[in-house]
């Protein structure tokens, strides 16, 4: 019996729910309210059971239904699954180093990188676009957010700046 | 009440509000004519900056944006066949035809002009019906309350094309999301299992603004990859000669297709969360249906543009209206704005028209103004709109990214919301990758909490939950959810043998 993606998607939030309804049931019962703090969360929490328990269920009887995969009509469109994953981890790098380089630093190095991760510049016209994109952002949303907007962003740990 | 709109129309026209609205509105325009962007985006990007303005300039802002924007993606709708934002869907089927055959012109302003009217109609609705339904509101109980937040939820995913189980289990997601944190009566914790951060429960704005943008922005990336995507070269075009009084003639030589366009907008963004790609494609419908001549459909006729993008601007004053009436978003975009309410201490729904009337009537005024504007920023920045619709993502991304960060980082200035931002973003595009659609997960996450509130309300005001079906309008609600979902499941049935094993994206 093989799972398909919803089949999976629907097994995660089915055992997401059935981990989480026993600390639902445990939560304390308020003695001036006739339903507790829990009785919400059971609801929601045996909702999701049922919906991930159904999803589960049509995702094995499409799979049963269709024996043999159908043939492509035409080439899947090529997604660049890589990029993506370097684009998360460049955003992770630059929360994480927010609190120690700064906004102004971290944001320069994250927009740099960010545009040489998804296309990397050929020609010296490019190079110097990618130089004015990160300046030119981290510089005006500084002025915007900080002189404008009286919102302090981030000193760096490291910097001081 | 006039003199009330006359005095909203004279606050926004000060430049404290003006500025914002101007700059809210081209924002718009630019963001829904950047294919992939979205006004959601749009109104993401802009929402910290509105952070430290007086709450009805902020607004305003936004209310420029939703204008804007529905106006904006008609541009590459026409100019490319991909519509900017899915408002213009059913823009694309008539105007890009119009644009191909050497009148791109015409197709753009027919749409804006359209846009510009339908607008404008649908806000002597706004100003009008508003009232009336917050006072039909008022006479709402507890139950009632829950009961139209499960018709709302049941309506999203009820409307999701894929799956409605998936839409259901969205739902499920974003209402558990809420129940993280103190609860509402006890403030007993839950499922925060000692944790500090989870210890407040999530904050809704980061959440919002970390799934939509990353599930976009990565969904974007994605198809870098795709040499088609690639093929997509900068937009050259020039327009042929055409007249505005012309193109005015075109609209108004059939008021019965603007008027039925804006009602049909209209109806639609009242309905909560169902959005303007709907009220388009409906309007399209609509008209091609009333059309004395719908064999010329799909191949540039006018009436197509102007169906679509009527509908289109009338949705936004129907999305306004719920929000104004019900304090129940009407859409992502509205989903943004009650936020921002939120974050300005401002409660809206059945009183809050008549609590503050000042900055009720201020939005009205904004929303009426926007379209003046929106008109004369399309007069005077076309050619430059047509150059921003070819910056490259590798230089939006990055740029929108550190806003979405900043963003979320000064709503109360400290890095957890910005974590909070990373994980949902995660979430988001990982939802998105397995087919769920995010409509439903967004309006469980804004009414999780009133849902809970409104139904420990009923159950200690009467323990007798017969009472949620007994009650007249109660029940009528929980009926139409019954209907909307039996209705969905007949509707899935019917799509799943149309398209059997076609994977599309749903936002």
């Amino acid at each position: 019996m093989r799972l398909g993606r919803d089949g999976i998607a629907g097994l995660i939030g089915l055992a997401v729910s059935l981990a989480l309804l026993p600390y639902a049931f445990g939560l304390p019962q308020l003695p001036i309210v006739p339903i507790g703090p829990g009785f919400y969360p059971k609801l929601v929490l045996t909702f999701m059971a049922a919906t991930c328990a159904l999803l589960v269920l049509q995702d094995l009887i499409v799979q049963r239904r269709a024996a043999a995969p159908p043939e492509p009509a035409e080439p899947a469109p090529t997604r660049a699954y890589g990029l993506v994953a370097a684009a998360f981890v460049a955003v992770a790098a630059y929360i994480g180093l927010l609190p120690l380089l700064g906004f102004r630093i971290a944001t320069v190095l994250f927009v740099a990188a960010f545009q040489l991760v998804l296309e990397r510049p050929t020609t010296l016209r490019q190079w110097l676009i990618l130089v004015a994109v990160a300046v030119g952002t981290s510089a005006l949303t500084h002025v915007a957010f900080e002189k404008y907007l009286s919102v302090l962003l981030p000193r760096g740990l490291w910097t001081g700046w | 009440m006039l003199e009330l709109l006359g005095n909203g129309i004279v606050t926004v026209l000060q430049w404290k509000y003006m500025l914002p609205l101007l700059l809210g509105t081209f924002a718009g325009v630019v963001g829904g004519s950047l294919p992939g962007f979205t006004i959601t985006l749009t109104v993401i990007v802009i929402l910290p900056f509105t952070y430290g303005l007086d709450p009805l300039a902020g607004l305003a802002a936004m209310t420029g944006v939703y204008v804007g924007g529905s106006t904006g993606g008609l541009i590459t709708a026409c100019l490319l066949g991909i519509p900017g934002t899915p408002s213009a869907i059913a823009t694309t089927f008539d105007g890009f035809p119009m644009a191909r055959n050497g009148e791109p012109g015409r197709a753009i302003w027919l749409g804006v002009w359209a846009s510009v009217w339908g607008g404008l109609l649908g806000a002597l609705f706004l100003v009008f019906v508003t009232g009336p339904l917050a006072a039909i509101a008022l006479e709402f109980g507890p139950w009632e309350y829950f009961s139209l937040f499960v018709l709302a939820m049941a309506m999203v995913a009820g409307l999701t094309e894929s799956s409605l189980l998936k839409g259901l289990v969205s739902t499920a997601i974003g209402l558990l999301v809420t129940v993280i944190g103190t609860d509402p009566i006890g403030s007993v914790p839950r499922f925060t299992f000692g944790s500090e951060f989870l210890a407040g429960g999530f904050q809704f704005l980061p959440v919002l603004i970390g799934i939509f943008a990353f599930a976009q922005i990565m969904t974007d990336i994605e198809k870098l990859g795709d040499p088609a995507t690639r093929a997509k070269a900068a937009l050259r075009t020039t327009f042929e000669g055409f007249s505005h009084f012309r193109v005015n003639w075109e609209i108004f030589r059939q008021p019965f297709l603007l008027l039925w366009s804006t009602v049909v907008g209209l109806i639609i963004g009242i309905l909560p969360a169902i959005g303007g790609s709907a009220s388009s494609v409906m309007a399209y419908d609509q008209a091609k249906k009333f059309s004395r001549t719908p064999e010329r459909f799909g191949k540039g006729h006018p009436e197509g543009i102007i169906a679509s993008e009527a509908s289109n601007n009338a949705n936004v004053s129907g999305s306004l209206m719920t929000i104004m009436a019900f304090g129940i978003p009407g859409d992502a975009v509205t989903a943004v704005m009650l936020g921002a309410m939120t974050i300005h201490g401002i409660q809206s729904g059945p009183l809050f028209v008549s609590q503050n009337p000042g900055l009720a009537y201020g939005i009205y005024g904004a929303y009426i103004l926007a379209h003046p504007l929106m008109l004369i920023i399309c007069m005077a920045a076309m050619p430059l709109m047509l150059r921003l619709t070819s910056v490259r993502l590798a230089v939006l991304a990055p740029v929108i990214l550190v806003l979405c960060v900043m963003g979320a980082y000064a709503l109360n200035n400290t890095m957890s919301s910005v974590y909070v931002l990373l994980i949902f973003g995660v979430v988001g595009y990982a939802l998105v990758k397995a087919g769920f659609p995010l409509a439903p997960l967004i309006l469980g996450l804004i009414l999780g909490d009133q849902i809970e509130i409104n139904l420990i309300r009923a159950i200690m005001t009467d323990d007798n939950v017969w009472l949620f079906l007994t009650r007249p309008i109660s029940g009528g609600l929980l009926a139409a959810a019954a209907l909307s979902v039996a209705l969905a499941i007949w509707q899935h049935i019917r799509h799943q043998k149309r398209t059997a094993g076609e994977e599309d994206t749903d936002f």
